[in-house]
């Protein structure tokens, strides 16, 4: 396998410029003979298919919900970054690049990262032009927030709500496409498997792919000139995340399994403040915004015996006295204090509860306390601040967090790893584009606040409509392609043989089962800190968790129907392949770099030590079979712009 | 536009041109009820009669009442259609009684309407029907000089001259003394034989008397009245949503707005046969 | 707790459906009623007694719109201003019974037990619900301020989640509460006003002719609007379809 990222010459500032300059087109008249598979409709996806319908090109877009609208990017709540300097407070693309390189600890690629910077800018005109109700202030003119990571004020909102209007302005350009008819939606259809054909050349493409109609059950063939794959990341391999109970990892890796490389998959970006895991029944974890760290003060008790009596319900958190609280993250990081990095704050409240100073009665959360704030600024003053979450919070665990402090605990949020792309977003198999979070993108090794919508939609708004023509312009006196050939045949074959093959385990558990046993063996051992030993222990869980799935897992129900414990099944035998792969990769990465964390790399204050000399690349794996070890291919990074340091929060 | 155009009309427009039907009835339902207060008058009947005798005769008012009439027909017209067009919209209803919290005044729109049209047709027969001549009941009133006129040298029957000596004598002559009023169907019919030419009006002033001093035709125009201020209710702050003039700023005074109309309406409609009837209690 | 469901099953958007009877026990008031139905259809799984129970459900935390039930004679059960992912067991008590149907609208055709198809939604927004600016080419976000008050109120309506309460509840099955929000949303901004009149002639026309009702001022839409969306917006929307009644449309001279 070749690693080409294809960074094309020149200064880092001039890269993209000369690209679109010297790239080639493909004229409209013969936009019109081009198809375009593109899956996913979040943020990438959604603005991909538009941005390409509005060009003249035949679009599919596909989506495994009811309608585009519900792609998990809606869930988004803090904002989207651009370099925009509307505040005069210093901001430019130099520095919003450098933010992110930083925040990423210097494992994403200078190319692609400037590039992201670039479009920042106008994906804010774009969105505006398309009727986002940014805040603005009283001017009229767009508001900006600060966010972690940055000295500026550059991240443009909408309420708590920024990911759900970003959303809805794609979806409102993509569904104007499909009135135009130049894309085409299919809802409640599943990816199950790409194709790949010959060219005349004897090289193998991306020509297609064949879905599982989840109304009907029935897999159907669709053919086109390119795939894009906006699936979003695999964060669910952990069962409890922040992630939509639908998200999931399965197109991506079926894309790896035909030959796509996948890279880094063991950085996950895990959140701190997430509201707690209060029972095994639970589905999912809630986020709370980052922003509440701001006043918000993190603790538990000094003494073990308070904690256990926390946790047996015998004391409150009001019955600790000020002297008895550890505010640890205020005594480890006096600098910083309650406002360190995601990763950080993290590791620190899992370090307290390990070590058995954790409050709810799992413990495993930590309390977040606002009766300093409200002695400080008054009820009236936090209750404007953080009001709705406040109540967001009563809500679900029905204490008042006025008066007695919320518990927290960090949670699996977002995948900076994903299928390995070029500069183009061009997979290693040619005719197959990632964008978004299922690629591998341009966070590195953690990703900053707001930089995950600035992606998605600069990718599919101003990146792919360009690299994709540049693909595409020798491929336009191919035809249509036809759905009949073996290739088709065969890669229908493969679907309906692997859900039989479920289908006829005929065991006594539950999906659900396998999948929280999964998530808890990936949480304890490849979660937010790993060494050699958790990770060879968790190799070992996982396989044997995968003989038993396969040997006694039950899906009721039918193949050829509405089932959703068959598209469950389908996305869990591939997560454990994909939790492998993480172990391996986390294996591997004998180094501390952003949201991965082995413990046997740290500085003697307990933070993350990069091994800048061996570890200076992006691991891209390639797929060698079921149970076969992966192998790994490295993109060196080369830093020409940058000058590399160390992160440092604690002065 | 033909007729399947005017069905083809959209939700809205169908939906508009109801609150504008509605509307004009708003505005009728306020001039009723003030004129309904001339009842009250403590004058025999003398300014009532002059109303009804003016309503019953310029031309400018038969066109408004034409108009009247179209806004009657159209709205419930309308609004049974609408409703039948949203009756298939959904299939299959659901098990569970509803309990959203809605705006109870619309969501009975539809049968207090309904009501309405029946009370409506009791309403009629009483009063408006009377007066289009297609019902002969209640009371009438003529012009005397009418009589005289209108049969100068006729011989007059002893019927009629009794019937009209016994109104003089129980003081049915207006204040000014130029029309007999109160007349019962079976004396109008006499004097009718005798003055073919004579031009008898219905005397509403003495037939609501008469109605009103019966405690259950009070009990039923309570009722009616009761429903006309539920319908309205909905009506006039639905007809600001529907023409769009519902805003955050003002939603509070039209609902204001709303309340005090209906109250106004329905207690001004109330008080006549209320008082009327008090004061049959009374003599 | 415990608690008795009356569940509606339906194998197909073409079979008979009919109301089944389960017993959950030992549910924690901490549980939401998705987990709820996730634990019933663990039991249902594991008994082998029937095939577990579609419903549709996504981000679990309000903000997608895929789930939506109709509970006890309310969309997203018995509490304002949530969505059914957001309602928690201890709304309720101990032995409830608790019926549990699915959205009903000719509309919204059932796909299989508690799943609805909302595609009827897509299509509205698809005649217009949006403003029709290609990639690129756009002027700089802040060349056109738009009065905070103006956006703030724009966000109000859009704020929409595309759930299909407002149908649900609704007597007539109106979509009016959901078109209202995006043509008022997109009438309130500048950028919005060029197709205002186009856009809501459009997608009135789009939600009459997909099966939906006719409004009857009941606000029965707004009382269950998960994320509390106005009357005021369907009254906008009203004020936006009048001028376009009262537009001339443009003939070319001849």
């Amino acid at each position: 396998m070749n690693l080409n990222s294809k960074i094309p010459e020149g200064p880092l500032s001039e890269k993209w410029t000369r690209y679109k300059a010297m790239q080639k087109l493909v004229n409209p008249a013969n936009k019109r003979k081009l198809d375009i598979i593109v899956v996913g409709t979040g943020l990438a996806g959604a603005s991909a298919a538009a941005s390409l319908g509005a060009l003249g090109f035949n679009v599919d877009i596909f989506c495994i919900q009811d309608s585009p609208r519900r792609a998990h990017s809606i869930a988004a709540q803090g904002g989207i970054n651009a370099a925009k300097n509307y505040q005069n407070d210093g901001d430019s693309v130099e520095r919003l690049f450098r933010d992110t390189i930083k925040g990423g600890d210097y494992r994403a690629r200078e190319a692609n990262v400037y590039r992201l910077a670039e479009v920042s800018g106008d994906i804010i005109d774009q969105c505006v032009a398309q009727g986002v109700p940014f805040a603005r202030d009283y001017s009229g003119l767009l508001d900006n927030r600060s966010f972690g990571g940055a000295q500026v004020s550059r991240t443009f909102y909408a309420r708590g709500q920024t990911g759900q209007q970003l959303l809805l302005g794609a979806y409102g350009a993509l569904s104007r496409e499909i009135e135009r008819g130049s894309v085409k939606l299919h809802n409640r259809c599943e990816m199950e498997e790409l194709v790949l054909i010959k060219d005349k050349d004897g090289m193998e493409r991306a020509r297609g792919i064949i879905v599982r109609n989840l109304v009907s059950g029935k897999l159907e063939r669709y053919s086109a000139h390119a795939v894009v794959l906006a699936t979003g990341g695999y964060g669910n391999v952990y069962f409890l995340s922040t992630n939509a109970m639908n998200s999931n990892g399965s197109a991506a890796w079926i894309c790896h399994r035909k030959g796509a490389a996948f890279a880094n998959p063991c950085y996950v970006q895990i959140h701190p403040t997430c509201i707690p895991v209060h029972g095994d029944y639970q589905s999912k974890l809630t986020l709370m915004s980052e922003s509440l760290r701001n006043d918000g003060r993190i603790w538990v008790p000094k003494k073990k015996e308070d904690a256990e009596a926390i946790r047996a319900g015998k004391k409150k958190a009001n019955d600790i006295p000020e002297e008895e609280r550890d505010y640890y993250l205020e005594r480890r990081y006096p600098a910083f204090g309650n406002l360190v990095p995601r990763d950080v704050a993290s590791r620190a409240a899992k370090e307290r509860c390990d070590a058995g100073y954790g409050v709810a009665p799992t413990g495993l959360a930590v309390f977040l306390d606002f009766s300093d704030a409200i002695k400080r600024l008054g009820k009236k003053v936090v209750e404007q601040k953080y009001g709705n979450l406040f109540q967001m919070y009563q809500k679900i665990t029905d204490e008042n967090p006025y008066e007695t402090p919320m518990m927290i605990y960090p949670a699996v949020h977002y995948t900076m790893g994903g299928l390995w792309v070029d500069y183009e977003l061009q997979t290693t198999i040619p005719g197959l584009f990632a964008a978004g979070e299922a690629n591998f993108s341009d966070h590195g090794a953690n990703r900053l606040g707001a930089s995950a919508l600035m992606q998605g939609l600069a990718d599919g708004y101003f990146v792919l409509p360009y690299t994709l023509q540049n693909y595409l312009s020798d491929q336009i006196t191919l035809g249509k392609i036809p759905t009949d050939s073996p290739e088709f045949d065969e890669a229908e074959k493969a679907v309906r043989q692997r859900e039989e093959k479920l289908m006829g385990i005929g065991g006594d558990k539950t999906v659900d089962y396998f999948h929280k046993k999964l998530g808890h063996i990936m949480w304890e051992y490849v979660g937010m800190s790993r060494n050699e030993e958790s990770l060879t222990k968790a190799k070992t869980m996982i396989d044997e968790l995968e003989d038993e799935f396969w040997s006694n897992l039950r899906v009721p129900g039918n193949i050829e129907s509405f089932n959703p414990e068959m598209e469950k099944a389908l996305r869990l035998a591939d997560y454990f392949e994909l939790a492998r792969l993480i172990t391996a990769d986390a294996m591997h990465r004998k180094e501390s770099c952003g949201g991965h964390f082995r413990t046997e790399m740290q500085t003697e204050d307990g933070e993350t030590k990069r091994d800048d000399e061996n570890f200076m690349y992006v691991a891209a794996w390639e797929y060698q079979g079921h149970n076969n070890p992966e192998i790994l291919h490295k993109e060196p990074l080369n830093y020409e712009h940058i000058k590399i340091a160390t992160r440092n929060y604690k002065n | 536009m033909n007729n399947e155009k005017i069905l083809k009309l959209s939700s809205i427009t169908k939906k508009l041109l109801l609150a504008l039907f509605g509307t004009f009835l708003l505005v009728f339902l306020l001039f009723h009820m003030v004129a309904n207060l001339f009842i009250l008058a403590d004058d025999g009947g003398d300014a009532y009669s002059a109303f009804c005798h003016f309503m019953g005769t310029n031309m400018f008012v038969k066109v408004a009442e034409l108009v009247l009439l179209g806004c009657f027909i159209l709205h419930i017209g309308l609004a049974g259609y609408l409703w039948f067009c949203n009756r298939g919209k959904r299939p299959v209803r659901y098990h569970q009684p509803s309990r959203t919290k809605t705006a109870k005044g619309s969501k009975l729109a539809m049968i207090s309407g309904s009501l309405l049209l029946v009370l409506l047709i009791f309403h009629f027969y009483d009063f408006y029907f009377v007066k289009l001549n297609v019902v002969k009941g209640g009371h009438y009133m003529v012009k005397t000089e009418e009589f005289v006129l209108s049969n100068p040298d006729q011989e007059v029957s002893e019927e009629a001259q009794i019937v009209v000596m016994k109104a003089i004598q129980d003081q049915k002559v207006s204040s000014d003394g130029q029309s007999l009023r109160d007349l019962s169907l079976e004396d109008k019919e006499i004097l009718q034989q005798n003055f073919p030419d004579a031009e008898f009006e219905p005397d509403f002033y003495n037939t609501a008397h008469d109605k009103f001093s019966v405690w259950h035709i009070v009990l039923c125009y309570l009722v009616f009245f009761f429903v006309v201020g539920l319908h309205i209710r909905h009506g006039f702050e639905s007809a600001f949503q529907t023409f769009g003039l519902n805003h955050y700023k003002y939603s509070r005074l039209i609902q204001i707005l709303g309340i005090i109309y209906c109250w106004i309406v329905c207690l001004g409609f109330a008080v006549v046969p209320l008082t009327v009837f008090i004061k049959s209690l009374i003599a | 707790m415990n608690f008795t469901l009356h569940i509606w099953r339906q194998e197909n958007a073409t079979a008979e459906g009919h109301f089944e009877t389960y017993k959950v026990s030992d549910i924690s008031p901490d549980c939401s009623f998705l987990e709820m139905l996730d634990i019933l259809n663990e039991q249902l799984i594991n008994d082998k007694i029937a095939h577990p129970v579609c419903f549709d459900n996504d981000c679990r935390e309000g903000i997608c719109g895929m789930c939506g039930l109709y509970i006890n004679g309310r969309p997203h059960g018995n509490d304002d201003g949530i969505t059914t992912c957001q309602l928690h067991m201890r709304k309720f008590h101990d032995g409830d019974e608790i019926w549990i149907e699915p959205w009903r609208a000719k509309a919204f055709p059932i796909i299989r037990d508690l799943v609805v198809d909302r595609s009827a939604f897509d299509k509205i927004i698809q005649a217009g619900g949006y403003i029709s600016v290609t990639t690129g080419g756009v002027p700089d976000a802040n060349t056109i301020p738009v009065p905070k008050r103006f956006a703030d109120m724009a966000m109000d309506a859009a704020e929409c989640i595309g759930c299909g309460a407002c149908v649900a509840a609704c007597k007539n099955a109106s979509a009016m509460l959901f078109v209202g929000a995006k043509v008022a949303h997109l009438a309130m901004l500048p950028q919005g006003h060029v197709e205002a009149q186009e856009r809501v002639k459009k997608m009135v026309c789009r939600m009459d002719e997909l099966g939906f009702g006719s409004c009857t001022n009941t606000y029965a839409c707004e009382a269950e609007c998960p994320k509390q969306i106005k009357r005021q917006n369907i009254a906008r929307m009203n004020r936006e379809w009048i001028k376009q009644l009262f537009a001339g449309n443009h003939k070319p001279a001849e």
